[in-house]
């Protein structure tokens, strides 16, 4: 069971590291292992062109983060883009923070589509012109020019974190954002970037006596004072700020007992919670653990409300995949914008579907040889037992380099972007 | 046996990949590494409580191990034996040494160089982390006190054990 280098599938820095949609689904942003941002927009739909139903073109494209050395330590810092999230749209311009492994950047997208001309004091070119040869007066007129979309750093918000940056999230009240990264989480407030607040600290006073790490952090959809956050251990802690300035002390903790049964050298491994999210109406959370996602009520904390096999035929592979690093691997989950439908990623370039509603599942593949533009894609099946039928695939054909860990969908409607490696597919849901 | 040469695997590999993120753009990886800690500890348990002869690199015949501290029950260990939690095991391994006469403690230590390896490996978090390549050595030669002044994560090696350690211990000892 092989897993290939990443490099030999083109430039490993073309690997997209995080997607997400903005709050209205009009822009797509992606991150990627280089450092760099490129974010997508949504064509106007056109009564023209009916068939070209609002399809997504490259908008604008930046250098986030670049590779760092801290001096002090002798460590090289990664300008991967570990995860990046929209602010909600307030002005003209588009506010987004992205972050690598140490610092958090805002950024402001906006276009520019006049340019003054006419100046008294300067040439066409800009030069200043010499002043004796100025004998009237004239007041610069805006003029239309082609179309440019300009990125500029608005924030920096730099040596807050000692371990790796794993999330950010924007609070509901737009005001703040939390950064977490494996044994703390820090509280901002946009306007100052040289303070944070420390609300969560799990570093032991020993390190020898370290037994989990935080994994993921989430902000309550409407609630600014709750935030949710996972371990390594596959716990979940609510806490609310209200309560204490540290949230040492969780309101709520969600875990799952262990299934003895089920026991292996790998368990812990498999439990760690990779990303957690909120359901739209805040009502519920999702989790992703290797091999499965559960969704939790808030209001019961002893066991999870549903729980959904992602590739369980996995489990008896887990010493090769634990060889192969593949293990490690973080899968992301989305909610569809009503709550109904979750998703996340596999391995083969398969990512997988699951109504709460039906209880039915898909398993989907992006790949290039079997999708044409505007073509169904076709349900996948991985064949488990002896006999494979024709159109299945069989566990041991699988390609393990080939991850779908990152996916998002659009915040109203059926439109999904799933990146696999270096590649970003976006999925829209067939009209009539 | 067979629960026995998976956890030897398992270890060899456990360290293999600690080794290598301590070269890794980015610095290590914590998290990644704490799990790989767990497992290395879950395989150390199989390996230490399985009743059978254990693996030599070597080559040199098994002595038996009567009454090694960790094992818990002698019964089968296997990975069903995994139950009490990892933590709590290195803790009481590292507690019953002193408390054992030194025989005991010599007699464990020559038991094999693997056992070995996954007591100095096993039994605390930030040991496996030290970063100075010679750091190994280097502790183990201040250990001659024995291992009652050790903390955990420090390597409790005699230097004659070093020396009869093939090459492919001594260098994991060594890292």
């Amino acid at each position: 069971m092989n897993c290939p280098d990443e490099s030999t599938y083109g430039n490993k820095a073309d690997i997209i590291s995080t997607v997400e949609f903005n709050h209205t689904g009009e822009l797509l942003a992606t991150g990627d292992k280089g450092g760099r941002v490129v974010i997508f927009q949504r064509e106007q739909e056109s009564k023209n062109q009916v068939h070209r139903r609002g399809e997504y073109n490259v908008y604008s494209t930046f250098q986030s983060h670049e590779p760092e050395f801290d001096y002090l330590k002798s460590l090289e810092i990664e300008e991967k883009i570990n995860k990046i999230r929209w602010l909600p749209q307030q002005n003209a311009a588009y506010f987004l923070l992205s972050t690598n492994d140490k610092t958090v950047k805002l950024w402001k997208v906006s276009e520019r589509d006049k340019r003054p001309e006419g100046y008294n004091l300067k040439d066409e070119e800009g030069r200043l012109r010499d002043p004796a040869t100025i004998t009237t007066l004239r007041v610069p007129v805006l003029r239309p020019m082609d179309l440019m979309v300009e990125a500029t750093p608005r924030r920096v918000f730099a040596n807050a974190h000692t371990y790796h940056i794993n999330s950010i999230s924007v609070n509901s009240d737009y005001e703040t954002y939390m950064s977490a990264d494996d044994l703390r989480i820090n509280l901002w407030n946009f306007e100052i970037t040289n303070q944070s607040f420390n609300i969560v600290d799990i570093k032991p006073a020993n390190m020898e006596e370290l037994t989990e790490v935080i994994t993921a952090a989430e902000f309550h959809p409407h609630h600014c004072n709750t935030f949710v956050y996972s371990s390594s251990k596959g716990t979940i802690r609510l806490c609310d700020m209200r309560a204490s300035a540290l949230c040492d002390r969780h309101t709520k903790f969600f875990e799952e007992p262990e299934d003895p049964s089920n026991r292996s050298f790998f368990s812990e491994i498999i439990s760690s919670i990779s990303d957690v999210k909120f359901s739209h109406s805040g009502r519920y959370i999702m989790t992703r653990d290797y091999l499965t996602v559960k969704v939790w009520d808030l209001n019961m904390e002893n066991r999870p409300m549903e729980t959904y096999q992602v590739h369980d035929y996995l489990r008896s592979k887990l010493c090769s995949l634990y060889e192969n690093d593949c293990i490690f691997d973080k899968f992301e989950c989305v909610w569809n914008g009503s709550d109904s439908v979750i998703m996340t990623g596999s391995y083969n370039n398969f990512f997988r579907m699951f109504d709460r509603n039906t209880k039915r599942d898909v398993t989907l593949e992006a790949s290039r040889e079997n999708s044409k533009p505007r073509a169904i894609l076709k349900p996948r099946k991985v064949c488990v037992g002896g006999k494979r039928r024709k159109d299945e695939i069989s566990v041991d054909s699988l390609d393990f380099s080939k991850k779908i860990l990152h996916t998002a969908w659009h915040p109203s409607e059926n439109i999904i972007a799933v990146a696999a490696t270096n590649n970003l597919y976006i999925f829209q849901d067939k009209v009539n | 046996m067979e629960f026995k040469l998976e956890a030897h695997r398992i270890v060899s590999i456990s360290l293999g990949k600690i080794y290598n993120s301590r070269g890794q753009r980015g610095g290590i990886k914590l998290h990644k590494n704490l799990l790989v800690s767990l497992v290395l500890r879950s395989a150390r348990q199989v390996y230490l409580s399985d009743p059978c002869p254990g693996l030599y690199l070597a080559g040199s015949p098994a002595p038996p191990q009567p009454g090694e501290p960790a094992a818990g029950g002698g019964g089968p260990a296997g990975c069903q034996a995994l139950g009490a939690s990892p933590l709590k095991k290195p803790r009481r391994h590292l507690e019953e040494q002193p408390a054992g006469a030194a025989a005991e403690e010599e007699e464990e230590m020559e038991t094999g160089n693997v056992a070995n390896l996954i007591s100095i490996f096993g039994s605390s978090f930030s040991g496996l982390l030290r970063k100075s390549p010679g750091g190994g050595r280097e502790e183990a030669e201040g250990e001659e006190s024995g291992p009652e002044a050790a903390e955990p994560g420090q390597i409790c090696c005699d230097k004659a054990v070093l020396r009869d350690m093939n090459p492919w211990s001594t260098a994991i000892v060594a890292f």
